[in-house]
């Protein structure tokens, strides 16, 4: 016995010296001791970068993470001297370990920051204020599409270049809607309101279909053996509900507060509780897919597996579905609501960590991912709409050549008055604790909007005294 | 029910259904505690765009090695994407490099110190000695949570976030279980040969590394394998103070993973190839020293 | 764990190089214990008195810490998510410990009757020695509402789709099936240890006595098992108080915070809300309560009794 533990303990080393010297990198604990040790996969590349300054980058959406990584190398030819690792985090993780990594000193150099997040990093200074950067540089603002730039900035500062934008529209399943006997044109021309849900709820129905065939108009309708549920969403959306509710809670001129930072959240509003509730209400009547199921598995899975015939998503899952689904697809608008169609119009940006200890060069990969260059890449590889038209025109090409016919996101984002803007807001991770769980709660039929949502909504109105 | 072997003798024979119900209830337990490794190298092996097919079949669907070639990083991002997994390689190698790398610090670091402290505790005499021994074993109760701030703070200032150093040494230098087990272990061994050695003349360190060490390597051999265990599946404080990637072992690694979820549906095949690597270093450690892990039940419980 | 009052090496043969062993032992001893007490006041004590100094400000580690005296715990106090997260604790420790004490039991005496296989012991032990990573990915996968296999098994026979971790109701039952998973042939293993250290000689003399099974059961096994028994207790009622690991991966403190049990409160308030001050504070109130719980279970359980 003795022995053969000595043998395990030499096997062990020998392999983790092999390992070691196969990664290039320290080796013996010793090594890794040593402050330098911490630029260990510099010293591994040939000696060329030598001086070389290393970026991190970070982003969470996968579908982006070949156009983004394309893009970082175009950049690293130009720039020999500036090496930039790109890491990509899923969505749920992305922003806690971006927060641990502020706090323990590893967050990234630059990351792909959303609407929702970066004014509480701003308030904590942990964003690099880059206006006196585009200045400097004169960056062209004016090549932004809309307001997109403009949401990035507050108080004379500035978090971040615009790279892309997005609307949402209704992806459908062509075999579940050809045998439901529903047209892509009925889809297209879809109504919802309040009282009976409109022609929306009515092609829901047909859509919703169970084990034995009946669909849920069907009196004889087994709502415990579904087969296929009309629509898929990808949950109960947090504080803006961005492809889950969003898009039909504006359509009843619900607004999410007050303007632009308010203090004023208008989540007890009778519209919006009546909404949620009707989300609510076609969830535990098996219409759209309930909450314990899609959560598990995402929205767009469940889609691709067949388990929904229409799917609310954002334009910048496009490139998800050509690469996963099974079956002919298309994109219809969004239904017509009292007041029109309407969808959140939101674009992402690259912000640049206070902690990195290369602000210039984080600034000058900020600048080229937010340029034309870029956005012509990105544009290519259909994935998402850049932030700039010669951008939009390269994906719409790219995304005519895939066959993808995509105009119910473009139509919505150029129709009047058919977008409405991110909630921007302080103390969002706040809000999303208390918001989240009662909107979770209503979905799973634990709890009634309209009980719950008031009392919420005031506990969020108190954060801002 | 807990008679011995030689339990009463009946007259009779009847047919044992007692026995047999007992047996049957275990091979079931036994089965209930092999099905999900099956089930992760089943995953493992099927084909990604092919998982929901078949859901319930027992094999694997359109078997296949890609999903192993995928977290090894052997193919190409876009290639990944394509498959529907995230194109980001969990990059394997270093994270299990790395795992190996701290836990063998941690090992021997650990056994080394505790083992000298041990001995001192049980066999020499100086100021405070069952005091500071007492202190030791109350920290033993102290929950590791509330260690982690304070110690998370402590590293920090140290700037040894994202060392190796700085995930061993917490553990490195003692723990008081360690101590405790070790110290138990030489009091328990005969004094005579020590004493004899001490009479020739020897000095302290030489009876503790050429006497005492050699009689107790089954007693350290097993607070090693144990120690080893414990590193190799530490999961918050390597999450806490190492998360970048030089230094990322393998447990965070793969929490790391299931993160890289495209869109909220994990990557399960991908996930399933990771997890079935992570545990193949624990299986032949076990197919070695499973004897040892067994023998050390007893004591394992203070973790 | 008594320390054990130590015995005096009987050394001193000749008188006069005693007091040079004496010296001698001494220094060796406390270079000996040098580095271990180097670690124990680097990573145990001193940690320990920061985390009560930590515990009294208001810190984000990213400005200067302030101190705010009690207001921490005073806001624990009135913190609904604080009591919440201590009921779903409590749930937790509820729902794991009964059921994997029993069973573990009743695999334990099993084995005792049945074989010694060493085999079979290396099997059961195997969930243990999995990282509760790997644990929780494996079960989240076997659980899967949608594709899982455990709800094509249930499908087939006819059963309704059970989302295991997805519905408040049933996240920490599941939570708490996974852990006894892992953790049930680890401590049946502690329990068998203690039943071979039983003679048979007891049993001889119960069933010469007329005990029937069950008699001999509950007046000989359990009783000189009780030592093994309340370590087994403590230990899994201390771990279970601490679950992690399990939730980081599967549920991360949903649905509707149904598994936000203590631990994972105290990580999220430090390490994603920039809250350190409140979450050490929350961990002193964990310490506290877990030497309350195993200081009570022991009483309880008359562990430093014997009945035999």
């Amino acid at each position: 016995m003795n022995r053969r533990f000595l043998l395990v303990i030499s096997v062990l080393t020998l392999f983790s010296l092999l390992l070691g010297a196969c990664g290039g990198g320290a080796v013996t604990p010793a090594a890794t001791q040593a402050p330098a040790a911490t630029q260990a996969p510099a010293a591994a590349a040939p000696a060329a970068s030598a001086g070389a300054v290393e970026l991190q980058y970070w982003l969470w959406d996968a579908n982006q993470l070949p156009a983004y990584q394309k893009c970082i190398d175009d950049f690293s030819a130009k720039n020999p001297n500036i090496k930039v690792t790109v890491t990509q985090q899923g969505w749920g993780d992305y922003w806690s370990n971006i927060q641990t990594g502020m706090i323990t000193g590893n967050a990234p150099d630059i990351f792909t920051n959303h609407l929702a997040q970066y004014p509480t990093f701003a308030a904590k200074g942990q964003l690099v204020d880059i206006e006196p950067l585009v200045k400097r540089d004169s960056v062209d603002m004016s090549v932004y599409i809309g307001d997109l730039a403009e949401l990035w900035a507050r108080d004379g500062k500035r978090f971040g270049l615009p790279k892309d934008w997005d609307t949402i529209a209704i992806v459908y399943n062509k075999d579940m809607l050809a045998k439901a006997g529903v047209t892509e044109e009925e889809l297209n021309q879809a109504t919802w309101n309040l009282d009976d849900g409109g022609t929306f709820a009515q092609i829901l129905g047909k859509l919703t279909v169970d084990e034995s065939g009946k669909n849920a108009l069907d009196p004889a309708f087994d709502k415990t053996k579904i087969a296929q549920y009309g629509l898929i969403i990808n949950g109960a959306g947090g504080n803006s509900g961005q492809t889950e509710w969003s898009w039909l809670a504006a359509t009843t001129g619900w607004k999410y507060y007050d303007g632009l930072y308010a203090t004023k959240f208008y989540y007890d509003d009778e519209r919006f509780i009546k909404t949620f509730q009707w989300y609510a209400d076609m969830m535990l009547a098996g219409k759209i897919m309930p909450l314990e199921l899609v959560t598990s598995l995402g929205g767009s899975a469940a889609f691709n597996a067949g388990k929904g015939a229409l799917h609310a998503q954002g334009s910048w899952m496009i490139g998800d579905f050509a690469n996963n689904a099974t079956f002919p697809f298309g994109f219809a608008r969004l239904p017509q609501g009292p007041e029109g169609r309407k969808s959140m119009f939101n674009g992402l940006a690259d912000s640049i960590w206070m902690g990195t200890k290369h602000p210039e060069e984080a600034w000058q990969v900020v600048k080229y991912l937010a340029s034309p260059d870029c956005a012509k890449t990105v544009g290519s590889f259909g994935v998402v709409f850049p932030a700039q038209q010669s951008g939009v025109e390269a994906a719409l090409a790219a995304y005519k050549a895939k066959n993808l016919g995509v105009s119910a996101f473009t139509e919505q984002a150029l129709e009047k008055d058919g977008t409405f803007l991110f909630p921007v807001t302080d103390n969002a991770s706040e809000i999303e604790a208390i918001l989240s769980p009662m909107l979770q709660s209503i979905m799973l039929g634990q709890a009634k909007a309209a009980d719950v949502l008031p009392a919420a909504n005031a506990e969020i109105n108190a954060l801002f005294k | 029910m807990t008679a011995p072997t030689q339990s009463v003798q009946t007259q009779r024979r009847p047919i044992p259904w007692g026995k047999i119900l007992a047996w049957a209830s275990l091979v079931l337990i036994l089965c209930i505690t092999l099905f999900p490794f099956w089930w992760m190298l089943r995953t493992a092996l099927t084909y990604p765009k092919a998982l929901f097919q078949n859901t319930a079949s027992l094999l694997p669907v359109q078997t296949t090695l890609i999903n192993f070639k995928r977290v090894l990083g052997l193919i190409s991002a876009q290639e990944g994407v394509a498959l529907g997994g995230t194109g980001q390689a969990i990059n394997f190698i270093l994270a299990l490099r790395n795992s190996i790398i701290l836990s063998m610090m941690v090992v021997v670091g650990q056994v080394t110190f505790s083992a000298m402290a041990a001995y001192a505790f049980a066999r020499l005499r100086f100021p405070f000695r069952n005091q500071i021994f007492a202190i030791y074993i109350a920290a033993l109760m102290v929950p590791g949570i509330v260690m982690l701030i304070p110690n998370f703070v402590l590293v920090r200032s140290l700037n040894l976030t994202n060392t190796f150093l700085g995930v061993a040494l917490p553990a490195m230098l003692m723990t008081p279980f360690a101590v405790f087990f070790l110290r138990q272990f030489f009091l328990g061994i005969n004094r005579e040969v020590e004493e004899a050695a001490l009479i020739d003349g020897a000095d302290v360190p030489v009876v503790f590394f050429q006497v005492v060490l050699p009689m107790t390597v089954p007693a350290i051999s097993t607070l090693a394998v144990i120690t080893f265990i414990n590193t190799w599946n530490n999961y918050l404080w390597p999450l806490v103070v190492a998360n970048e990637e030089k230094v990322r072992v393998l447990t965070v690694a793969l929490g790391v993973f299931r993160s890289q979820t495209p869109q909220g549906a994990p990557d399960w095949t991908g996930l399933m190839a990771g997890t079935t690597l992570a545990i193949i270093p624990t299986f032949l450690l076990f197919i070695l020293m499973g004897r040892k892990i067994l023998d050390s039940i007893q004591f394992t419980g203070f973790k | 764990m008594s320390v054990q009052s130590s015995s005096i090496p009987k050394l001193a043969l000749q008188a006069g190089s005693t007091r040079r062993w004496r010296t001698r032992e001494t220094v060796w001893g406390l270079i000996l214990i040098l580095p271990s007490l180097i670690g124990f006041i680097a990573f145990y004590a001193v940690p320990a008195i920061r985390g009560v100094v930590i515990s009294f400000t208001d810190w984000d580690l990213l400005t200067p810490a302030k101190a705010v005296g009690l207001a921490n715990y005073m806001h624990l106090l009135k913190d609904p998510n604080f009591w919440r997260a201590l009921k779903v604790t409590a749930y937790y420790v509820l729902l794991n410990i009964p059921l994997q004490t029993i069973l573990a039991m009743v695999i334990a005496v099993m084995m005792s009757r049945l074989t010694k296989s060493l085999v079979i012991r290396s099997i059961l032990i195997i969930p243990w020695l999995m990282p509760s990573v790997v644990v929780g990915l494996l079960w989240l996968w076997l659980m899967d509402p949608n594709i899982g296999i455990l709800n094509a098994a249930i499908r087939a026979l006819g059963g309704p789709t059970v989302p295991f971790l997805n519905l408040p109701d049933l996240a920490m039952p599941s939570i708490a099936l996974i852990n006894i998973w892992q953790y049930v042939g680890y401590t049946a293993l502690l329990i068998f240890a203690g039943l071979q250290s039983i003679p048979g000689s007891v049993y001889e003399a119960a069933s010469i006595d007329g005990a029937s099974e069950l008699q001999m059961f509950w007046k000989v096994t359990v009783p000189l098992l009780r030592p093994v028994l309340v370590f087994v207790a403590v230990t899994s009622v201390i771990g279970s108080f601490q679950i992690f690991d399990t939730i980081a991966i599967t549920t991360k403190g949903g649905p509707v915070n149904a598994t936000k049990v203590l631990n994972w409160y105290i990580y999220e308030q430090a390490f994603t809300r920039f809250n350190m001050g409140y979450a050490t504070a929350i961990s002193m109130v964990l310490f506290l309560l877990l030497i309350f719980v195993s200081m009570a279970q022991m009483r309880l359980m008359r562990a430093g009794e014997s009945d035999v």
